[in-house]
């Protein structure tokens, strides 16, 4: 049977563990209890210590 | 976040909460509510006619209140699944938005999904500290004192200013700008910790002020600066010396309602040894970090432990891992930690939780 993960959470963090389990092919479900995903991350204009764009 | 929404081996499943868990034949059994949009995702393309034609309205969440929505609303314009949500509470029922592709369902209720997993990775981040009990510091009294992740939101040209700090009482550029550090934070009474990244965004925050706007300055009221990291020691002295960002170490007492909206800052200079003042245009609170509303509840749901604050607590030799077998966790829900280092934890998620459901399909 094909294994598969829960990834509680949309921000940041959910969103590259979802990716790195994703990319060993995995069947990964990114749950996220906002509108959409992004979480605290997409509301920052810039980011330390680079002020890269956060988006 | 476009590459996640992508990913053919990801399904996204957005305003959706876990609110069960069963073991099943060495996983798990998740029961996800996934909550009424009262439209429907997979017709919805985002084309925003019907926010135009919307009555109805909410103070805007995403933007933390500083400006208003629809009821009927994008969460934020690049976000994923870009559908469109109704806000059952602004929602007035009346004019039955129109909408051509027939996305709009006003009898729409929420479901229940059964999912079968083998792992779960917790990532459920971080949530901002309410600095209105800190009732000297004046948040939601002063007009012009507002939290860090509103300035984010007035700073970001996607923001309710397109990017101006125009402050909240009059709308006029704020170039004068106090940030207080430890707002709730290293505080017996709130949070007994420091959140590790207040001192670092709120230099960033200075930096982009002049950025912004060559004749700002800024003062970082801090308790002591705990920059650690790699760069980031270079980082408050390049502040300091191309940005003109200046350091006041003292924790401040109090801030008064001053004339015309500005802010009046007392403190104690503990360099000096002397307690003064400073008047301001616009106060920002480095308010505190913590776990996300709800990670406590979920974390009951799960079984897995947490501390007093209610960050998860995980095993201090195999950091990612909860103490439940199966149950991973990563970023901030495990304590404060910034982005790199949350990028760092997921990975090391990732792996934990991939060696786990890998190893049983192999055996």
């Amino acid at each position: 049977m094909e294994p598969k993960v829960a990834v509680i959470g949309g921000g940041i963090g959910g969103i590259q563990a979802a990716l790195d389990l994703a990319e060993m092919g995995i069947q990964t479900y990114l749950i996220e209890k906002s509108p959409s995903i992004g979480g605290v991350m997409a509301q920052l204009d810039k980011t330390f210590p680079t002020n890269d764009c956060s988006i | 976040m476009l590459d996640a929404g992508r990913h053919p081996k990801i399904e996204i499943l957005a305003y959706s909460e876990v609110e069960g868990l069963r073991r099943r034949r060495g996983g798990f059994g998740l029961k996800v509510r996934r909550k009424s949009r009262y439209v429907k995702e997979d017709v919805c393309n985002a084309c925003g006619l019907c926010v135009e034609k919307c009555p109805g309205r909410a103070l805007d969440d995403f933007d933390m209140g500083l400006r208003k929505r629809k009821a009927i609303y994008l969460y934020f314009s690049q976000g994923i699944p870009a559908v469109m949500t109704i806000d059952p509470e602004a929602c007035i029922y009346l004019t039955k938005a129109k909408c051509d592709k027939g996305a709009i369902d006003y009898e729409m209720k929420d479901t229940m999904l059964d999912l079968d997993v083998d792992a779960v990775v917790v990532a459920t981040g971080v949530s901002i500290f309410d600095p209105t009990p800190l009732t000297h510091y004046g948040f939601g009294r002063i007009k012009n004192v507002i939290t860090g992740l509103q300035y984010e939101r007035l700073i970001n040209a996607t923001g309710p200013t397109g990017g101006h700090l125009y402050r909240p009482s009059d709308g006029k550029p704020a170039k004068k700008v106090a940030y207080l550090q430890c707002v709730g934070s290293r505080d017996l009474n709130y949070c007994g910790y420091c959140s590790s990244v207040c001192c670092m965004y709120s230099i960033k925050d200075a930096m982009l002020a002049r950025e912004h706007d060559p004749e700002s300055v800024s003062y970082i009221f801090h308790t002591d600066l705990r920059n650690v990291g790699k760069w980031f020691q270079k980082y408050e002295k390049r502040a300091a010396e191309e940005y003109d960002v200046r350091y006041i170490r003292g924790r401040v007492a109090e801030i008064e309602d001053g004339p015309d909206g500005n802010p009046i800052v007392w403190y104690e200079d503990t360099r000096q040894r002397k307690v003064e003042w400073l008047e301001v245009e616009m106060v920002v609170l480095a308010t505190a970090a913590m776990p996300a509303k709800g990670a406590k509840g979920l974390a009951r749901t799960l079984g897995i432990k947490t501390d007093k604050y209610g960050f998860v607590e995980t095993d201090p030799h195999n950091p990612a891992d909860t103490g439940v077998r199966g149950i991973f966790a990563c970023g901030f829900c495990k304590g404060p930690c910034d982005i790199p280092e949350t990028v760092s934890q997921a990975s090391a998620a990732a792996q934990r939780a991939a060696a786990h459901v890998l190893a049983g399909v192999t055996a």
